[in-house]
């Protein structure tokens, strides 16, 4: 497990609050889309807060799963011209995507959830089984 | 580090009531592997059921959802076994020989997570898409226990179908093969000795390695929890890497793309000839964004490290890999390395928006293996091996993919190995 002072997760995904909120900030927005979240992170990168994990996590294509988590900086540190190029690019990215006009069943938008949780636990080196079994 | 291959060719698959192979036909009891799969506790713990059917090339038949594809191989003289770390203990592969079942694959299939991917017709215009549809394939659907957790039942499943694999693998240890081919790659100062004039040429394999169905294991270590590091490239034909990742169908590496992987084949080819072939090195691929920077600094070092002249780099996946790739070539190419990328794209339905999530100057060289966003329409089948209850889910297909009739209309993405990033695959713009 990394040491998370610094980490804030910006995220719409609720199994992300539940495991992790309890060992790192976590700022949910319950009504934010995917392409929502990446443009809250992209602001907080160009107002200087570290992109610590790569938002495009997973090959969980963007308008397959609603539920996006990504990692920045509690505070604002350096502008780093780099991190703002990759979350231009994943915007971009994102945009190329048609919407599919699928109404996820319940079990399915739980198996997305898991993913999205589990990829950001393999970002903060966090163990994903041991946090579910503690919800349960 | 020398290894024999050889290639005993499998033109058929029976069902039997006992295993063997015999003039190029596997004969198989499906009780027997099963029996064997399940002396494996997990296996035993977690999936309910395994079940047996083979799909030969030409029939009418769709396999889905895929999780993995394994080519069954025994290590028939010298160190290890197959699988190191995961199967077999973890003794360096790479040497001695090694017995391959040509032809045929264990396909392992059923649903992890409702949204399971991967779609592999044995005939039609999807079958021109997958090189799996070329082989004779016996494939196992397996169940899970209710209850389990996604995480225990995707690595038992990835066990079953190696130990599946092992077990007919094993069926070839004392047949005569058809054919035997020698590689070999040599120490550093021994390759400059013997090939001083030709230019040092090494692979940058980048692995999946980002969470739950996106992971590889290097003899049976995480990826995402290594290094970049030094492997012959015969450890790799032999076993070495497996794979963990079903998400993104069409350009997941299998584990069949591990053991039969296009590039290395292709460098072996070359080696000697118009190339030093000298090793492969493999690095991850990370969602945390100091690890990126990490691994592809060590990519860049090691290349400067080994003297070498040329890389060619292939990449695992979609989006996030994209930053890695970009930074690996980047690096590399700052250290007066030559750089080739292969990759696929993501190009939208109609092949105009940017390819890739990421980009630079210097990634100049790059192969192509296709725009997984295309869309094509897959005519029903007369047999579906598995389930067709996840197609409007997955990814590349939409409310409404699977038609009445059975036919599907997606993007090339729901299909198993169609964009493979390593080059193994059928698309082409000759």
């Amino acid at each position: 497990m990394k040491n998370g002072h610094d980490f804030l997760i910006i995220t719409n995904n609720p199994l992300v609050e539940r495991c992790l909120g309890e060992y790192y900030s976590v700022e949910m927005f319950e009504e934010a889309s995917y392409r929502d979240i990446l443009v809250k992170v992209r602001d907080l990168v160009y107002a200087s807060h570290t992109l610590y994990t790569h938002p495009l996590s997973g090959s969980v294509k963007p308008n397959e799963t609603p539920y996006k988590s990504v990692v920045v900086s509690k505070v604002p540190h350096t502008f780093d011209p780099g991190e703002a190029e990759i979350i231009a690019y994943c915007i971009e990215a994102f945009d190329k995507f048609k919407p599919r006009g699928i109404t996820l069943t319940d079990p399915v938008k739980r198996d997305f959830q898991l993913i999205d949780y589990t990829l950001i636990c393999g970002a903060v080196d966090f163990d994903a089984a041991a946090g579910l079994s503690k919800i349960k | 580090m020398k290894l024999e291959l050889g290639f005993i060719e499998i033109k058929d698959i029976q069902f039997s009531n006992e295993c063997k192979v015999e003039n190029g036909t596997l004969f198989v009891d499906a009780e027997a592997v099963k029996a064997f799969v399940y002396e494996d506790d997990d296996v035993k713990a977690y999936v309910k059921s395994a079940c047996f059917d083979i799909a030969k090339p030409g029939e009418s038949v769709r396999i889905t959802p895929v999780k993995d594809v394994i080519e069954p191989r025994v290590k028939v003289e010298g160190p290890g076994g197959q699988f190191p770390g995961v199967i077999a203990k973890v003794d360096t592969v790479g040497s001695g020989r090694t017995h391959v079942l040509r032809g045929m694959a264990i396909v392992t299939a059923g649903k992890i997570v409702g949204f399971q991917e991967g779609i592999i017709d044995m005939s039609g215009p999807g079958a021109e898409y997958t090189p799996f549809s070329k082989l004779n394939n016996l494939v196992m659907v397996c169940e899970p226990v209710e209850g389990v957790h996604q995480h225990d039942y995707e690595r038992a499943v990835r066990i079953a179908g190696l130990r599946a694999a092992t077990f007919v693998g094993e069926l070839g240890r004392n047949v005569t093969p058809d054919e035997v081919q020698s590689f070999e790659t040599y120490g550093i100062k021994e390759g400059i000795e013997k090939f001083p004039t030709l230019p040092r040429v090494a692979y940058v394999h980048m692995l999946q390695s980002q969470g739950l169905l996106h992971d590889t294991y290097v003899y049976g270590v995480d990826a995402k929890r290594t290094l970049t590091t030094i492997l012959y490239p015969t450890e790799t034909m032999d076993g070495a890497i497996i794979s963990g990742n079903c998400v993104s169908a069409c350009d997941k590496n299998t584990t069949y793309h591990h053991q039969n992987n296009p590039v290395v084949a292709d460098l072996f080819e070359q080696h000697g000839k118009t190339l030093n072939y000298v090793c492969n090195i493999i690095t991850n691929e990370n969602v945390y964004l100091a690890d990126k920077q990490r691994s592809s600094d060590w990519s860049a070092k090691l290349c400067r490290l080994l003297d070498l002249d040329g890389v060619i780099v292939s990449q695992e996946g979609f989006g996030n890999p994209d930053t890695d790739l970009i930074m690996n070539t980047k690096k590399i190419e700052q250290m007066g390395v030559k750089t080739t990328i292969i990759t696929d794209e993501y190009a939208g339905q109609d092949g105009k928006s940017q390819s890739l999530a990421d980009a630079d100057p210097l990634a100049d060289a790059v192969v192509t293996g296709g725009n997984a966003n295309e869309v094509i329409v897959l005519p029903p089948m007369e047999k579906v091996i598995g389930t067709l209850n996840y197609v409007d889910v997955i990814a590349g297909g939409h409310a409404g993919s699977l038609r009445e009739d059975g036919s599907i209309e997606a993007e090339l993405q729901v299909i198993t190995g169609a964009t493979n990033e390593m080059g193994f695959n059928r698309l082409s713009a000759r």
